[in-house]
Order: C-alpha cells, then sequence, then structure tokens
C-alpha cells in the first residue's frame, strides 16, 4: 500500500458488506438487511441449539418408561414445554424468512435494502426482548404448560414462568408481524424493471405468501395470549367455565393462529426448495405459475382449517365434519408443488451438492409428512390417532423434516454468498446424511407407538413401548451428531474455508450476479433481469472455479419469449 | 373393499354383536370394539393409499437422480417447462381420491357418533390425576366395567382442566372439558379374561401426574356384570360404623360441595361452617340456637324435646329429604331432595361427618392427623 493509487484495494474493502464498516456498534444499529439477517441467523442457530438440548433430555428420559433419579415429571413436563416454545416461536418461525429471507430477498429483487429498514432492525430487537422474556420465564419458575398453552391448566395451575413467556410470545409475533410488513411492500414497490410477478423467483412468491399469514393471523395470536395473561393475572374469566368463560375458545383462538403459522413454518421452506432443485438441477423450473398459484392457494386456505386440531374436544359434530372436508383442500397445492419438483429433476443435469441432497431429503420426509396427514384429517382414524404420538411423528416430519430441513439446505446453498467462503463438501454430505438417517430413525418408530396408541407429553409409559422408545432415542443421537459436525465444519468455513466465487452453484437468479459477500449496496446500478429459471447463458468458468451468466445472452433469452 | 365398508357401516349393536377381538398389527393395537373393525378398514386403506403414492413419489425420484445425474460442469439441462394437462391431471386426481377419503373417514364418524337407544349410561369424572366411574344405581368404581355386548355411553366431565379419555383398544376418545359435559359410546362384545384388561389413558395435558391418569377397563359378561354392579353398589354397607364419618361422609360430601361450603365463605347455600356467628352447621343445630330461619325465627324454638324435632339429627335428616320445609335465611327453596337418593346409613354418615367438621379440611377431605389408627387407614380413605 506505499503507492498513492490504493483505489481497487479501497474498493475492494467497501465492497463486502461485512467490512464496509467495522465495530460492534456498526452492526448493533446496522439499517442493513444482510447484517440484520446475519445477526437473525445466528440469533435462531443459537436457540435451536438450546431447543435441541431439550429434545436431546426429553428424548434420553424417554430411554426409561419408568421415574429416573434425575428428571422428575414437573422437570420433564417445563423440558418439552421449553424444546416446543422455543422450536416454534424462536426457531422455525423466524429461521427462514428473517434469517434468509432477510438476506435474499432484496438481493433477489436487485434492491438495495428492504422497504423499511428500520423496521427490520426493530424487528430483530423484538426478537430479542421476546427471547429474553423467555429466558427471564426460566427464572420465574419455567412453564410447563405445552407449547400450546391450554386453558384451564395454563391460567390456574401452570407454572410461575407462564406469564413471563406469554409477554414473550406476544412480543414475538410483533417481530413477525413487522418482518411480514415489509417483505410484502418490499416485493410490492422495489421489483426491478423487467420483473413481472411470473418472473420472480419461487422463493419470493413464497415468502410473499407467507408474509401475508404473518400479517393476518399473528395479531389473532397477540389477543390469545393477551387475553390469557388477563386472565391469569387478574382473575377475569375469559376461559375459565369457573368464572363463566370457556376453554374450548381458546382453542378456537389459539388454533386460528397456530394453524396457519404451520404454513409460515413451511411455506418459505417449499419456496426454497423450489428454488435448489432448480439451480442444482441446471434445469428451468417444472411448472412455475401452479408452484407460485399453490404457495397463494395454501395460504388462504390454511385459515380456513383450524378446526381440525379439535376433533375431540367438543365441538359439535358439524364442525368437525366441516373442517375435515376444508382440511383435504390444502392437501392439494402441497401434491401439486412435490409432482412439480419431481418433474423439474426430469431431463436435468442434477448435481449432488449438500444444498441438493438438503432438497432431495425434503423431498422423502415431506412426502411422508404430508402422507400421514391424511388419517389425521380423516375424522374417523384421527379419533384414534389424536393426541398420540401418531401427531407428534407427523409434525416434526413436516416442521423439523421439511421446514428446518428446507432452512438447512438454504443455509448451505447461500452459505458461500453470505460470508464468502466454501465449507468443506465431504463433511457437509456425511453430515446431511447422519441427519437423515437419525431424523427417520428418531419419527418414523414415533408412527408406530402413536398408532399403537401411546399418548404424547407423557413421563411415564407402558414397557410394550420401550423398544420404541430406544430406537427413536439413538435416532435422536445421531441426528445430534450431524447437527454438531454441521456446526464445526461452517464456523471452521468462516476462518479457513476456501473462497467463494460469485456463483458456485450456476444460479441464475440477481443473488448470484454480484459478489461473494455482496457489497454494502448490494449492485452499483439497478440490474435487468431475465427469466431467473433459464440456464441457458450459465457457464463453468474453470479459472474462478463458479458459474458465470452471459447477461445479454440471458437477457435475449427471456426477452426472445422462451420461460414460462 | 368398498362392500366391506358398507356391510360394517352400520350403527346397529345386534348386526355388531359377536364380532372377535382383532389382533395387534404392525400399526395398530387389538380391536375390542364393534366400530374398531370400521376404523382399521379405513386406517388401513389409507395406509395403502399412502404407500403407493409414497412408493410412485420416491421411486421416481431416485431413477431421476441415478438417470439425470450431472456428467461434467458444462451440461445445461433442456426439459419441459410446463405442460397444462399434466399439471391438471396431478392437480384433479388427488382431488378425487381425497374426497373420497373424506367421505368415508365421515361415515365412519358418524357410526362413532350416533350413541344406540339402548345404551348403558356411566357418569365419568375427570380430576387430576384419576378417573372415577359411577353407574346407574350409585355404585362408584376407579376402574371401568362395562358389561359385554351392549353399548355403553359414559357422559363426563371434569373437576379441574382439561383431561381426554382414551381407551386404545376400542378406537375412542374424547377430551373432558370442565364447565360442560362430553359423551362418547362403545360396545365391547368380547368380555376380558381374568387379569386381562384394556387401558384407558388420559391423553390431554393436565400436568405432573398426566402419565399416571391410566385406568383399566374390565369387560364382564352380561349377568356377571349386573351381580358386580349390585354388589359394588352396596360400598356404603361395608363400611363400618366407627368409620362413616370419614371415609363415607367426604365422598358423600362430594355431592354437597357446590353449593355448601365448609369453612364459612357464601355459597349458594347457607355453609356448614361458621358464618352467621353461631358456629358451625353441627354447633348451630340445637336447643336454644339464635340462628335465623323461616325469616326471623330462632333455629333453636324448633328443636328441642317437645318440639317439632326432638334431637337435631331429625331437623338435619328433614334438612336433607325435604329441604324446603325450614328455609335457612336468607336463602330460598332451591335445594333438591335427596329422597331415594341416600340410605338412611349416608345420612348418617352425613351427619357423623357434620359433628366431627374441625377435622376435615376446607376441600372436604379429612385432615389425615384426625383419622383413627393413622398407620394405614389413610391409604383407604376413597
Amino acid at each position: 500500500m506505499t503507492t498513492l493509487d490504493s483505489r481497487p484495494v479501497v474498493t475492494e474493502v467497501k465492497d463486502n458488506y461485512l467490512t464496509f464498516t467495522r465495530g460492534l456498534l456498526s452492526w448493533i444499529f446496522t439499517l442493513d438487511h444482510k447484517r440484520i439477517g446475519v445477526m437473525y441467523l445466528f440469533a435462531v442457530l443459537g436457540s435451536f441449539f438450546v431447543g435441541g438440548v431439550m429434545a436431546l433430555l426429553v428424548r434420553t428420559k424417554l430411554l426409561f418408561p419408568g421415574k429416573v433419579e434425575w428428571m422428575t415429571a414437573d422437570e420433564y413436563n417445563k423440558a418439552f414445554t421449553l424444546h416446543g416454545a422455543i422450536m416454534v416461536f424462536l426457531v422455525i418461525i423466524p429461521s427462514i424468512p428473517a434469517a434468509l429471507g432477510n438476506f435474499v430477498l432484496p438481493i433477489m429483487l436487485g434492491a438495495k435494502d428492504v422497504a423499511f429498514p428500520r423496521m427490520n432492525l426493530f424487528s430483530f430487537y423484538l426478537w430479542v426482548v421476546g427471547a429474553a422474556c423467555a429466558v427471564y420465564s426460566l427464572m420465574a419458575g419455567g412453564f410447563d404448560t405445552g407449547w400450546t398453552f391450554y386453558t384451564p391448566y395454563s391460567t390456574q395451575y401452570g407454572a410461575g414462568g407462564t406469564i413471563p413467556v406469554l409477554v414473550g410470545v406476544f412480543i414475538l409475533g410483533f417481530s413477525s408481524i413487522f418482518t411480514g410488513v415489509n417483505f410484502i411492500v418490499t416485493i410490492h414497490k422495489l421489483r426491478p424493471p423487467g420483473m413481472t410477478w411470473f418472473r420472480m423467483p419461487l422463493f419470493l412468491w413464497a415468502l410473499y405468501a407467507t408474509a401475508l399469514i404473518q400479517i393476518l393471523a399473528t395479531p389473532v395470536l397477540g389477543i390469545t395470549v393477551a387475553l390469557l395473561v388477563i386472565e391469569r393475572a387478574f382473575n377475569i374469566g375469559i376461559f375459565d367455565p369457573s368464572m363463566g368463560g370457556d376453554p374450548v375458545l381458546f382453542q378456537h383462538f389459539f388454533w386460528f393462529y397456530s394453524h396457519p403459522a404451520v404454513y409460515i413454518m413451511i411455506l418459505p421452506g417449499m419456496g426454497i426448495i423450489s428454488e435448489l432443485i432448480a439451480v442444482h438441477s441446471h434445469r428451468h423450473i417444472f411448472g412455475y405459475r401452479f408452484i407460485a398459484f399453490s404457495s397463494v392457494a395454501i395460504a388462504i386456505f390454511s385459515f380456513l382449517v383450524w378446526g381440525h386440531h379439535m376433533f375431540t374436544s367438543g365441538q359439535s359434530p358439524l364442525m368437525n365434519v366441516l373442517f375435515s372436508a376444508i382440511t383435504f383442500s390444502v392437501a392439494i397445492p402441497s401434491a401439486v408443488k412435490v409432482f412439480n419438483w419431481l418433474a423439474t429433476l426430469y431431463k436435468g443435469s442434477i448435481a449432488f451438492n449438500t444444498p441438493m441432497l438438503y432438497a432431495l431429503s425434503f423431498m422423502f420426509l415431506f412426502t411422508i409428512g404430508g402422507l400421514t396427514g391424511i388419517p389425521l384429517a380423516v375424522l374417523s382414524t384421527d379419533i384414534h390417532l389424536h393426541d398420540t404420538y401418531f401427531v407428534v411423528a407427523h409434525f416434526h416430519y413436516v416442521m423439523m423434516g421439511s421446514a428446518l430441513i428446507a432452512m438447512i439446505g438454504g443455509l448451505h446453498h447461500w452459505w458461500p454468498k453470505m460470508f464468502g467462503v466454501m465449507y468443506n463438501e465431504f463433511w457437509g454430505k456425511i453430515a446431511c446424511g447422519l441427519v437423515f438417517v437419525g431424523f427417520n430413525m428418531t419419527f418414523f418408530t414415533q408412527f408406530m407407538l402413536g398408532s399403537q396408541g401411546m399418548p404424547r407429553r407423557y413421563y411415564m409409559y407402558q414397557p410394550e413401548f420401550q423398544i420404541y422408545h430406544h430406537i427413536s432415542t439413538g435416532g435422536s443421537y445421531i441426528m445430534a451428531l450431524g447437527f454438531l459436525i454441521t456446526a464445526i465444519y461452517l464456523i471452521h468455513s468462516l476462518f479457513a474455508g476456501k473462497k467463494a466465487p460469485a456463483n458456485p452453484w450456476g444460479g441464475a437468479s440477481l443473488e448470484w450476479q454480484c459478489t461473494s459477500p455482496p457489497p454494502h449496496d448490494n449492485f452499483a446500478t439497478t440490474p435487468r433481469v431475465g427469466d431467473c429459471y433459464d440456464f441457458s447463458a450459465v457457464r463453468w468458468d474453470e479459472k474462478q472455479q463458479g458459474y458465470v451468466i452471459d447477461t445479454e445472452a440471458h437477457l435475449a433469452a427471456a426477452s426472445s419469449g422462451k420461460g414460462h | 373393499m368398498i362392500p366391506t365398508l358398507l356391510s360394517q357401516a352400520t350403527n346397529d349393536p345386534a348386526l355388531g354383536a359377536g364380532l372377535p377381538v382383532t389382533p395387534k398389527t404392525f400399526w395398530l393395537p387389538e380391536g375390542a370394539s364393534t366400530i374398531a373393525p370400521e376404523i382399521d378398514w379405513i386406517f388401513n386403506f389409507i395406509n395403502y393409499i399412502n404407500y403407493f403414492f409414497f412408493v410412485l413419489v420416491i421411486g421416481i425420484m431416485f431413477v431421476f437422480m441415478w438417470k439425470y445425474r450431472q456428467r461434467g460442469r458444462e451440461v445445461y439441462a433442456r426439459g419441459p417447462n410446463h405442460h397444462t394437462m399434466l399439471e391438471l391431471g396431478w392437480t384433479i386426481i388427488p382431488t378425487i381420491i381425497v374426497v373420497f377419503i373424506f367421505f368415508i373417514g365421515f361415515k365412519g364418524f358418524i357410526i362413532a357418533k350416533t350413541v344406540p337407544d339402548n345404551a348403558y349410561q356411566i357418569d365419568v369424572t375427570a380430576a387430576k390425576w384419576y378417573w372415577k366411574f359411577k353407574y346407574p344405581n350409585g355404585a362408584i368404581s376407579d376402574d371401568l366395567y362395562v358389561p359385554a355386548g351392549r353399548p355403553v355411553k359414559l357422559v363426563m366431565r371434569s373437576e379441574d382442566v382439561l383431561h381426554s379419555f382414551y381407551i386404545r383398544d376400542f378406537r375412542v376418545k374424547q377430551d373432558v372439558v370442565p364447565g360442560r359435559y362430553t359423551s362418547l359410546w362403545f360396545q365391547a362384545d368380547n368380555p376380558t379374561e381374568g387379569e386381562d384388561f384394556h387401558h384407558i389413558f388420559c391423553t390431554e395435558f393436565c400436568g405432573t401426574g398426566h402419565s399416571e391418569m391410566n385406568r383399566k377397563v374390565f369387560v364382564l359378561p352380561e349377568t356377571e356384570f349386573d351381580n358386580w354392579v349390585v354388589e359394588q353398589g352396596r360400598w356404603l354397607d361395608k363400611v363400618s360404623d366407627e368409620d362413616l364419618w370419614w371415609k363415607a361422609g367426604p365422598q358423600l360430601y362430594r355431592a354437597c360441595a357446590s353449593c355448601h361450603t365448609l369453612d364459612g365463605s357464601v355459597g349458594t347455600g347457607p355453609s356448614w361452617g361458621n358464618y352467621d356467628g353461631n358456629g358451625n352447621v353441627w354447633e348451630r343445630t340445637k336447643a336454644g340456637s339464635t340462628h335465623k330461619i323461616d325469616g326471623g325465627k330462632n333455629l333453636g324454638d324448633i328443636i328441642g324435646p317437645g318440639k317439632e324435632y326432638e334431637t337435631p339429627e331429625g331437623y338435619l335428616r328433614e334438612s336433607i329429604l325435604n329441604p324446603g320445609k325450614h328455609l335457612v335465611d336468607p336463602y330460598g327453596n332451591v335445594m333438591p331432595t335427596f329422597k331415594g337418593q341416600l340410605s338412611d346409613r349416608g345420612i348418617q354418615a352425613l351427619i357423623d361427618m357434620m359433628k366431627n367438621l374441625d377435622k376435615f379440611n376446607k376441600d372436604g377431605t379429612v385432615k389425615p392427623d384426625a383419622i383413627p389408627n393413622a398407620g394405614g387407614a389413610a391409604g383407604a380413605a376413597k
């Protein structure tokens, strides 16, 4: 740096959002969507670790059918409640939209940031406050109501930390709403010239549908937990029958949010899978419009099916019949997506990179998760299966085997873009395999446990179920090992990873057309967009060890009318 | 398969009578009720559909994975972008399938929900963390006993939080909700042999003892059941005279508890505790008592030698069997009569309890140190 002309070096430094400014304050007060996304990412992964440890404690207890010295029934109840609440409210709901979506969405749009950067930062700090409430609730006696907070147990008996955690959930709801509002406005207002709605990457369609649910359903959760706090703190009868309330009303309120929330969790995952399968197959996505519309259809239907959580609750049989019928309508768009992904593989050029292995795992696990939803939607069989391990297995296949696996796949897909480094592919594949095998051992056995009649949330159980629990717990250890390896090679890559090219996988959407990591402003000028699933102008470049896009050819192909 | 479904799709218990217990399979536990075969048939039918689609989707996925694996990084793949007929096809065909599945599930549900008119009713009370069963003749039990070959209807209520009543071998489940009655029915045709039983599980999380809220169902041959329920109905006779006040009293008091408190606090009816300065119900029921009844009269004026009631016991007995005759101020005539429901021995047990009221907690349970021969006797308190 002795020469005066240090300009290229300065540009190089300025050109990277991680090095654009330095110091802790530059992160704390950042308005950069990428940095906020990264902060969300590590916060979510930290929570995932805590929730995972809780799960392992629960699984370890279940090795034994009777009482164990080191964990009482009350401690067990708190452990599974904490596991569920953390995984739902702190991990899965924010994971894809707020962490990966925050990072990728504006870049995919060729924008410099989201529409409301300050609101975006505020959303993150609301998440932090919400998480702090959950931590405080542990010191105030913990909570043992299950993540569903059913009344009157939660208002009359639940452990001392119930109110703090409800306040936390209330605040986390606003965090989620702010992200949703931000994404909707960003997608409406900041699309670059040439990117029509049907030129958007499918991940954005999924995030858009998710955001709709976030802003329409989450307020109901806020109101519900607020009523719960009012009843518990001030003895005002809303849900408690001894004060003129109705506990089933709580269930209606709760599931009116929490069923759509299931799609807040899975829709972004489906969006990621659409990206992963197309990019790693180097092949145009099949049936773009069907996939896009199915996201919106799922978002709409998701509001009409909450009653299927309540087939045994005492709601009227007529309601049960209606909710069962409508529930099947959600199955169709989900099935359509799977068939379209399958058709995308057809005549593709499939590269088995780690992200793609996660995408294929997703298809395997989501197919099981979706199909096992059928006996739960069918009235007469649900009566037998409701509140057994069958339900536990089903929603883990969808929430973890699908939503979380998609998130981890997306993380591997965009990791080189986020941090400018490549991770170790060998260990990535090993870890993916361990997670896949461990997951199926853990949760497939739980289908059998459930259909054989073992109720969920049981501290002790009949000895006849022990063999299933042994396999399940063994699987959970294998899964934990897989995640441990993942954490090690990802952290290792941050310090010693090979430098990532701009486009390691051969993607054609805009985020692969800026450097890795992206510059502070993402793009110097607003980029022009072609068809983000047209890979005909993408070529492997040996020198860069990455793919390059011939932009002119790419745009020409799009304007020549090929495409969807 | 459809004819099988229709032949089983009936709520006529006569047609279901004598169905054998279906053995445990890979997926399902043994089926011991008349609706179990119907439910199991639907479950297995859906499973076969699921196997088919799973093998189809994942099979195709693996074939494509192998056939279209990347060969060299240069390869750019060209395939169809969309195919409207194909896509409509895989939207419409699954729709038809799920409509059909909904229909058979709906049918099974209606059968499971339609209670036969001649069902034998048993009242169920759920509380943290036990079940109580009460039979039409007043008999009560901790485990459930049902007659074989006869439809049984359970009418259930909860004393505290949500519970859920589940007999897996019968494929029935119903939440038990505080503040409302819920019900379910089943018919088990095959008596359980000897020590055998079917599990009752609580399937709605209810706190510390949730996983221990398990009881047993015994299915008895019909005549054996009739004998059992008569015998069980005589539980009061089996309590010795001296134990009546703490063994039978609290049990019977549960029917009084919703109106009469024990600690003097205001309820629908006068408290058994001290609420007007005249002492508890036994202390204020005596000759010379200034406890006000019938709009300003003294209770003492009607009790005593030569008065309307020779003894306080006589007044208390009248108050249970004929509650409207004398009313404690300022209460109205709202208490139902217990004539025909309480035997003389039951009334004696309640009066004995009143006499020993200081030995009870305010929730109606006896204080442990007040139990005669406390060692070992506590366990027998039910």
